[in-house]
């Protein structure tokens, strides 16, 4: 199929949804269904929860190595179904696109729906956070149990219809009561309009908040997590009892996904002591963070997903709050759709570019097809001119980090630059080792 | 110099409150941002610019009703001469309607004879490239709905490529004395540095100069470049 140039990963899938449109409805499923959904982190959790299962000694049919659409769950099911159409396995854990509800839950319908968030996304495809909250809600069944972010107000209101439990993560020291990023998608009250105050905020609409006006205030949580960054660990505590677990990194988003996880497994009955262990050595895949080093320079690779200010936001608020001196190459471009048209930009003034004139960052590398708008919001950001450097060819802007040791070189990448992004850090390495002989 | 922005806390996605504040930095204006509970300064005196935003759908049928009460002041604005400008959805307020498959059916400000119309899953996507005058214009849409029934007005910009007001209208937005509406949505006046300097000299700016205005003409003939190339596709 490769050859042919199909998608070898959604083809069956696709066309098995091209030939009967309801192929979903007839297909075989698992008796257990979880979806994974949400804006930021639905992967990382959809694949900690199948990595905790299968040590657990679970099969969990999953969609990790297709798409998240309703032809990569399609290709899914097919792979896990017999001759007769049965599905084989007992327990299925999905990730779900937000978007593609109306196109699978009518037809899969999850016994756990885990939603991990609801952030302003692609401009084209989620419009704004809103929106996906009310598609999730015209279409998830009833049937089904949530699992929400209590600190999330968009998306923990979800599909009103549904029973649901809440986690969160406690108060942490760097939390805050005012809001510092360009975007915060609940400045005023759902019920009553009033402006919304917050206990803390975490970042943009994350946090616990209340009303003055009507008494409105967040859901208490049935998942409760106490970060111990010292310990780089989680103590998560419910009714029942409670649980620590290792952090695989200290950054906000990877606390909440372990939260996450812990949630969703304890609905599924497990307890803290069985999953202690299980989640011993819980880790996120490779593509979204990894760390090398040469010639004393170590270079880092972070996704920052493209198009999504939020996401890159938070990438900007991790990279700068690390320790030592740090440069910075931005690649967060959409290539795929620079090759029909040109990648629509209004999510730069969205996003926080703001943090990269934190001390610390000596520079910045504005890359790729839209290098100039790049370099243009950090100037307006206030990213002093001579600490950019722009140049379209993400090679060749490698060459200008002027590196040296004890420096630290994130390379932020989207989705579809991945493959660049690994030429231009074993690159960065070649330099490194060379300037170090 | 002032600069009122309306409904911030709301009326404020895909970046367009940063027109506000590029145009503020460029000629040291004090920004107003006035809360939907608030009322608006324009209430009492006329801003050298009254800006406007694209919201959430909820949150757009809210300013519209927040800024009823106003409608007439808004109108004597309009007719004197008032620097408007609405971005985005922002621009369908100020029509007699708003109705939508999604059930939407709410009155507008009625300053204008026409009606927005949403169609919720059929959002249109599209680059814009057209002309204010000699001047070349680039811009984005992300949109939901279209303008029908603004035949008579005059249009902000005049379409080279894209879409105007609806899928069948090249004509772009509204621009009646110094009100000026478009679907245009997000920083248009930092992609736009030719049309800032003429919104800032409108507002009294002399001689109007940008914040880091070599690199906004770098990016802005970029994307002319690119927007001007037939082989470039302009619906996503």
């Amino acid at each position: 199929m490769r050859l042919l140039r199909y998608n070898a990963t959604n083809y069956p899938g696709e066309l098995a949804i091209r030939l009967c449109p309801d192929f979903l409805k007839h297909i075989g499923k698992p008796k257990t269904i979880i979806a994974v959904t949400g804006t930021n982190g639905k992967t990382t959790v959809s694949n900690l929860l199948c990595d905790t299962l299968e040590k657990a000694g679970k099969r969990p049919l999953n969609n990790r190595l297709g798409s998240n659409i309703a032809s990569g769950i399609a290709t899914s099911l097919l792979s896990g179904a017999d001759i007769f159409g049965k599905c084989r396995f007992d327990l299925a854990v999905f990730e779900t696109d937000e978007r593609s509800a109306p196109r699978i839950y009518p037809y899969v319908q999850p016994d756990y729906i885990v939603i991990t968030n609801l952030f302003r996304d692609s401009i084209m495809r989620n419009a704004h956070p809103e929106y996906i909250a009310g598609i999730l809600s015209k279409y998830i069944p009833a049937k089904a149990k949530l699992v929400v972010n209590a600190d999330d107000l968009i998306s923990c209101r979800v599909a009103p219809q549904c029973e649901r439990v809440y986690y969160g993560l406690e108060r942490l020291p760097s939390d805050l009561t005012a809001c510092i990023n360009l975007i915060n998608d609940m400045r005023t009250c759902p019920r009553c309009g009033a402006h919304l105050r917050y206990e803390y905020l975490r970042y943009h609409h994350i946090g616990k908040a209340y009303c003055e006006t009507c008494g409105f205030q967040s859901p208490g949580y049935d998942y409760g997590g106490t970060a111990d960054l010292g310990g780089m660990t989680v103590a998560v505590r419910d009714k029942d009892g409670s649980g620590v677990y290792p952090l695989p990194s200290d950054a906000v988003f990877n606390i909440y996904n372990i939260v996450t996880v812990v949630a969703a497994l304890r609905e599924l009955g497990y307890s803290h002591e069985e999953l202690m262990p299980l989640m011993r050595d819980a880790h996120i895949v490779e593509t979204r963070y990894s760390a090398w080093e040469a010639g004393g320079v170590r270079v880092v690779m972070q996704m920052a997903k493209d198009r999504n200010a939020l996401a890159c936001s938070r990438a900007f608020d991790y990279v700068t709050g690390q320790p030592g001196r740090k440069k910075v190459l931005m690649m967060m471009n959409n290539l795929s759709d620079e090759k029909n048209w040109s990648e629509n930009v209004c999510w730069l003034y969205d996003c926080d570019f703001e943090f990269l004139t934190r001390e610390g960052v000596e520079l910045v590398a504005a890359t790729g097809p839209r290098a100039y708008d790049y370099r243009l919001r950090l100037l307006i950001a206030g990213v002093p001119e001579e600490r950019i450097v722009c140049f379209p060819d993400e090679l060749e802007a490698a060459s200008h980090l002027d590196l040296k040791p004890g420096d630290c070189v994130y390379i932020l990448h989207g989705t579809d630059s991945v493959d660049t992004a690994n030429k231009v850090r074993d690159k960065l390495l070649d330099i490194a080792r060379e300037a170090a002989k | 110099m002032k600069i009122e922005v309306l409904f911030p806390e709301t009326c404020c996605l895909y970046g367009d409150l940063q027109n506000a504040k590029y145009l503020a930095a460029a000629c040291g204006a004090e920004i107003r941002w006035t809360a939907c509970s608030d009322e608006p300064l324009f209430a009492r005196e006329t801003p050298d610019l009254l800006y406007l935003g694209s919201a959430p759908e909820s949150a757009q049928e809210r300013a519209a009703a927040a800024l009823m009460p106003y409608k007439d002041r808004l109108r004597e604005l309009v007719d004197g001469g008032a620097n408007i400008l609405a971005t985005g959805n922002a621009s369908e307020l100020f029509g007699r309607r708003v109705t939508g498959d999604d059930g939407a059916d709410f009155a507008g400000l009625g300053l204008f004879d026409y009606e927005a119309r949403r169609e919720m899953m059929n959002r249109y996507n599209g680059l814009y490239l057209g002309k204010f005058g000699d001047m070349d214009i680039v811009g984005f849409k992300s949109q939901f709905a279209h303008l029908y029934g603004a035949d008579d007005l005059p249009p902000l910009f005049e379409t080279v490529r894209g879409d105007g007001r609806n899928r069948s209208e090249k004509r772009e937005g509204v621009h009646v004395h110094n009100f000026m509406a478009t679907y245009l949505l997000g920083p248009m006046m930092i992609l736009n540095p030719d049309f800032a300097k003429y919104v800032l000299t409108l507002m009294g700016a002399e001689d109007p100069s940008l914040p880091f205005e070599q690199a906004a003409y770098d990016a802005f003939e970029r994307r002319l470049a690119e927007f001007s190339d037939p082989a470039r596709h302009f619906v996503y």
